[in-house]
């Protein structure tokens, strides 16, 4: 059993107050075909519902959640639905941050053990170039398309703007690790807008379904 | 179902795909909004080519195009929200996740293989062992020239690869996954097997010289064009683009939950490769996927290609050793 504290990151729990005199029946009736949906699978009791789902369509309104138990709760002031969802895609998308910081690391290992061999290789690839004179169409010339850039002249505008060491260009041909960065960060926003979201979605689902005309 | 007659088949028999421009929405609501997305496609394309063909060579360069490109795509999903050609694909948190799992293993993993196994590995390895140089000569074409031919025989490539992978048992393996999609987003372009995002993205652009501006060029018409494969945008897409490029409605009949359907428009932006080989269905379709639209997980994505290869193998080569051990009684 996963502790309480740990769950929250993929199971979402809530609740919502029936209307008066609304019965267990009456409120799971109403909720009853968000889980006729393909791929999904219900068993109810007289104040529990449980569902699973497996290959859920996108356009299940319930799609991101995998499983779940609905019970009815009667006290004193009324009756209550309570809720505990499990989500696999918030449980991925937490995690999913670590992966790419993971792909991160893996780029600036292989870019370091590459390093040595493809120097000579980009070394003689260079000095191929240099030679090189890029031709100019007249259409292009007439139509006032800049003219082509000599390669040559990218390398001497670094290597001056550097002191005559190449580092920019030599740190160019090296795999940059930032895209996994930016990966990470944009995962760790999406499952913090997600976990928000997805909550608040829910809950108004249910209680749209719930207060609403029955379906 | 009746469907539809298109040449030799029958297109939509098994699932509803609409056949023919003329059955096809159109935009709706007031005039700005008909303005906007009638005149949307063409203004974007021919204002990236006019940019890249004049931009000063200080800005003409790749971090300038990434740049663009993500821009461009924000503002796709942002039309996507404005005007959805179908409810049914709007796009969900959980979808965006997806997709942005796949694009992101595109810009990481995948790009970082396609460095040591890819098409310029492989055709440097091919023009070292024959001492061949590149084609110098296409370097002094005009540039929307070199731009073209590097984007229609880069798409000709491509045609064959996709036609393949309908075509042939392990290939098809590969791109399966991509067809479990249930709708078209702007990014489910990216949603497949790692491998086959790798065998599509090979190409023969390596082995010709062309100058950095042409790439350029051509790389727009993939952000202006063939972008629209994968997108829940309606518009009211000019016919001349119709007939010339693919559009989001060509690739959600190739999507369609209907098998004859699936066997159109392979092509990637030039969808008159399709015309030239007969292979174009014109329409559209709602309901995508297969298996009747059972959507595939991102895990079973990974590995799809080698379980259902080795079930195969095992079904195969196991029946005829179990046939071959079954006792006469």
């Amino acid at each position: 059993m996963i502790p309480r504290f740990i769950d929250w990151i993929w199971h979402i729990r809530g609740s919502l107050a029936l209307a008066p005199g609304q019965s267990g029946e009456d409120a799971f009736n109403r909720l009853d075909p968000l889980f006729r949906q393909t791929g999904t699978s219900h068993e109810r009791t007289h104040d529990t519902l449980t569902f699973s789902k497996k290959d859920q369509a996108a356009q299940d309104k319930m799609s991101v959640f995998d499983s779940g138990v609905m019970t009815i709760e009667r006290d004193a002031t009324g009756s209550v639905l309570r809720y505990h969802l499990v989500s696999r895609a918030l449980l991925f998308c937490f995690l999913a941050p670590i992966l790419f910081l993971g792909f991160a690391q893996l780029t600036v290992l292989v870019g370091n053990l590459q390093k040595p061999s493809t120097e000579a290789a980009e070394k003689a690839k260079k000095d191929k170039k240099k030679d090189q004179v890029l031709p100019q169409h007249w259409i292009d010339k007439a139509l006032g398309a800049p003219a082509p850039e000599k390669p040559q002249k990218d390398e001497k505008d670094s290597k001056d703007k550097k002191g005559g060491k190449d580092k920019k260009k030599e740190d160019d041909d090296k795999p940059s690790p930032t895209p996994a960065y930016v990966f990470a960060g944009i995962f760790a926003t999406l499952y913090v807008a997600g976990r928000i979201l997805e909550d608040r979605l829910i809950k108004r689902l249910f209680r749209k379904r719930l207060l609403g005309s029955a379906a | 179902m009746d469907g539809v007659r298109v040449g030799k088949r029958v297109i939509g028999s098994q699932a509803p795909v609409t056949v023919g421009w003329e059955n096809t929405p159109r935009v709706q609501g007031g005039p700005v909004k008909q303005f906007v997305f009638t005149w949307f496609q063409p203004a974007a394309l021919f204002a990236l080519v006019a940019f890249w063909y004049y931009a000063p060579n200080s800005i003409a360069k790749a971090s300038t195009a990434i740049g663009i490109g993500i821009g461009f795509k924000m503002l796709l999903l942002a039309l996507e929200w404005v005007n959805p050609r179908y409810d049914s694909w709007r796009l969900t948190w959980k979808e965006l996740v997806a997709d942005l799992f796949y694009v992101g293993l595109g810009y990481t993993v995948i790009r970082m293989a396609s460095n040591y196994v890819g098409d310029d590995a492989m055709i440097e390895a091919i023009q070292h062992s024959f001492n061949w140089d590149k084609f110098l000569w296409f370097m002094a074409l005009p540039l929307i020239v070199q731009a073209f031919l590097i984007s229609f025989i880069f798409d000709f490539g491509q045609y064959w690869m996709h036609r393949g992978m309908h075509n042939f048992y392990p290939l098809w393996l590969t791109h399966a996954p991509h067809h479990y999609i249930t709708q078209l987003n702007i990014n489910k372009g990216a949603v497949g097997n790692p491998v086959e995002l790798f065998l599509i993205g090979l190409g023969v652009g390596g082995f010709f010289d062309f100058l950095p501006r042409a790439a350029l060029l051509a790389g727009t018409l993939g952000l202006t064009v063939s972008i629209y494969q994968h997108i829940n945008v309606r518009f009211n897409t000019p016919r001349w683009w119709r007939f010339l490029f693919n559009t989001t409605e060509h690739h959600s009949v190739h999507h369609s939950q209907d098998y004859e359907a699936t066997r159109s428009n392979y092509s990637g932006t030039w969808i008159i490769i399709d015309r030239m080989f007969g292979t174009c269905v014109d329409g559209e379709a709602e309901l995508l996927g297969m298996e009747g639209g059972r959507r595939m997980s991102i895990g079973e994505t990974m590995v799809y290609p080698f379980t259902e290869g080795w079930k195969t193998i095992k079904q195969k080569f196991g029946r005829s050793a179990e046939s071959a051990a079954v006792p006469a009684e």
